[in-house]
């Protein structure tokens, strides 16, 4: 069974048409690019499968069921802003996704920021604000779930962090489960990337996977993003 | 679920009312030593003191309320509709929950601070007779109602005394939910989100009004007034369960009306930014 899918999904705000006729089937075991430019509509999908949104038709499927508290309990999602709270110290923070996750593995997020050289202690208001991204990602990836969606993780950050929160997706997923990856970065990610989702204007442009792309096109995946979405 | 959304709620919300608690329990302190003779003495800057520690008892106790009444909005709409929302909506428990857990804790912290003024009241006065005389006439209405006491009283003021705490529990629940509701409206807009809240919060109390209004306009046509009074002549008890148990079920009508808007903005027109 499909780990994410959707059926003829449209969602319109108001008069504007967001997603429009989306029909996909994620697999287990891969991670995804879900690449497009500002405004395509890649948010908007991710918030659909986390239930941020309703759909304004069509259905859209996590492990077969429609988003809701089942899905969350297998679903680890990190957002494009730092949704942590940040009155809570990294420990505090701990506590929560053991609370409310049971795949959560308290040892590894522990070792990660003892990796970053932060002090459990410290409040996440007083971090930077690519420390507390940091700390987010840390907490997305120290759950053993069976989806990941990383909205932008490496938009906004230095390259060296970008390395470091590359490096802590693959080294960190479920090697069974799925990570979709929404970014414009492509360059940056592509290198991680088994398949490849292109969106545009809320369409579905594209789905195929990288090494098809390198074997038919005989081109990058970055280099097919700037030949498709050319202005 | 409900019990660790209670534990994370509390601790929350605790580290704003609990100081805002210690707050009030040093200004009660200070107007205590004016309570105690801080005014009466010959020295004006110990007068000038006593006035300045009184108005911050004042002050405190507004705080206090007001700062139950901000907690209570703030919770819901930076935690729910806000960029917490993001992690609190996606977490493993329903829309139910997570609004009973809001609605359970603001109840809480409301009948806390209610208990903490009363306290406060009490330190304030401490020592003076005040609290000894109010205790006094209080020992002795209990005992002059434990030897009149028959039966019937007995049965009916302890039903009167239930009455009146699911009163105010049911009471304080609907002035929550109408908030919540107004801002789970206002906030599934795309846009002036806010401004929308409070237009539907000044809307919801329009139609409220509006009503009971109508209600009452009902009730005089169908001449209910000469009915209520003979009842309140020959049955007076019954008069007054029934009085309770209509405001309890008023109450309890509001808050399912308020508390379904709000889970089904929250379950169908979330609209986090």
């Amino acid at each position: 069974m499909a780990i994410l899918e959707c059926k003829n999904l449209f969602k319109k705000y108001g008069a504007v048409e967001a997603l429009s006729d989306v029909t996909l089937s994620i697999d287990s075991g891969r991670i995804i690019g879900l690449l497009g430019p500002n405004g395509s509509g890649k948010t908007t999908l991710i918030k659909l499968a986390n239930g941020l949104l309703m759909p304004s038709s069509g259905e859209i499927l996590i492990d077969g069921k429609a988003p809701g508290r089942e899905s969350h309990a297998i679903v680890s999602y990190l957002p494009e802003r730092t949704a942590i709270p940040i009155w809570m110290n990294a420990k505090q923070l701990m506590d929560y996704y053991e609370d409310f996750y049971a795949d959560f593995n308290r040892s590894a997020a522990e070792e990660m920021l003892e990796h970053l050289g932060i002090r459990p202690n410290q409040k996440i208001r007083q971090m930077s604000k690519g420390t507390r991204e940091k700390v987010q990602l840390i907490m997305v990836m120290s759950r053993q779930a069976k989806l990941y969606f990383l909205d932008e993780p490496i938009g906004g950050v230095d390259p060296a962090t970008r390395d470091y929160i590359l490096s802590t997706i693959i080294s960190n997923y479920n090697p069974e489960a799925s990570v979709i990856i929404s970014t414009h970065l492509i360059s940056d990610v592509e290198k991680v990337l088994d398949d490849v989702l292109f969106i545009n204007n809320g369409r579905l442009m594209l789905q195929t996977s990288v090494d098809q792309i390198r074997e038919e096109k005989g081109m990058s995946v970055d280099e097919l993003f700037r030949e498709v979405f050319k202005c | 679920m409900l019990k660790k959304l209670l534990k994370h709620e509390f601790r929350a919300t605790a580290r704003t009312m609990l100081p805002m608690y210690l707050i009030l329990l040093v200004a009660s302190l200070g107007a205590n030593l004016t309570t105690r003779g801080l005014l009466e003495t010959e020295y004006p800057i110990l007068d000038t003191i006593g006035v300045i520690l009184v108005m911050l008892f004042v002050m405190a106790i507004i705080a206090v309320c007001v700062m139950t009444l901000v907690t209570m909005i703030e919770r819901f709409c930076k935690n729910l509709l806000g960029d917490e929302g993001y992690l609190s909506m996606t977490l493993p428990v329903s829309v139910h929950q997570q609004v009973w857990t809001k609605l359970i804790v603001s109840v809480v912290w409301f009948a806390a601070t209610a208990a903490a003024v009363v306290i406060a009241f009490c330190i304030m006065a401490f020592d003076l007779g005040v609290v000894k005389q109010a205790l006094d006439v209080l020992v002795g209405l209990l005992r002059e109602l434990w030897q009149n006491m028959s039966a019937y009283y007995a049965l009916n003021g302890t039903a009167i005394v239930l009455e009146l705490v699911v009163l105010v529990v049911v009471g304080l629940a609907a002035n929550c939910l109408r908030f919540y509701a107004a801002m789970a409206l206002g906030y599934s807009f795309a846009n002036y989100k806010l401004p929308l809240a409070v237009v539907f919060f000044f809307v919801i109390g329009g139609v409220e009004k509006f009503l009971l209004s109508l209600a009452m306009n009902l009730l005089h046509i169908v001449n209910v007034a000469d009915l209520f009074d003979q009842i309140l002549i020959q049955h007076p008890m019954t008069m007054t369960h029934t009085v309770f148990v209509g405001c309890i079920v008023s109450q309890l009508i509001l808050s399912g009306i308020f508390y379904f808007l709000t889970t089904y903005c929250l379950k169908n027109r979330l609209n986090l930014e």
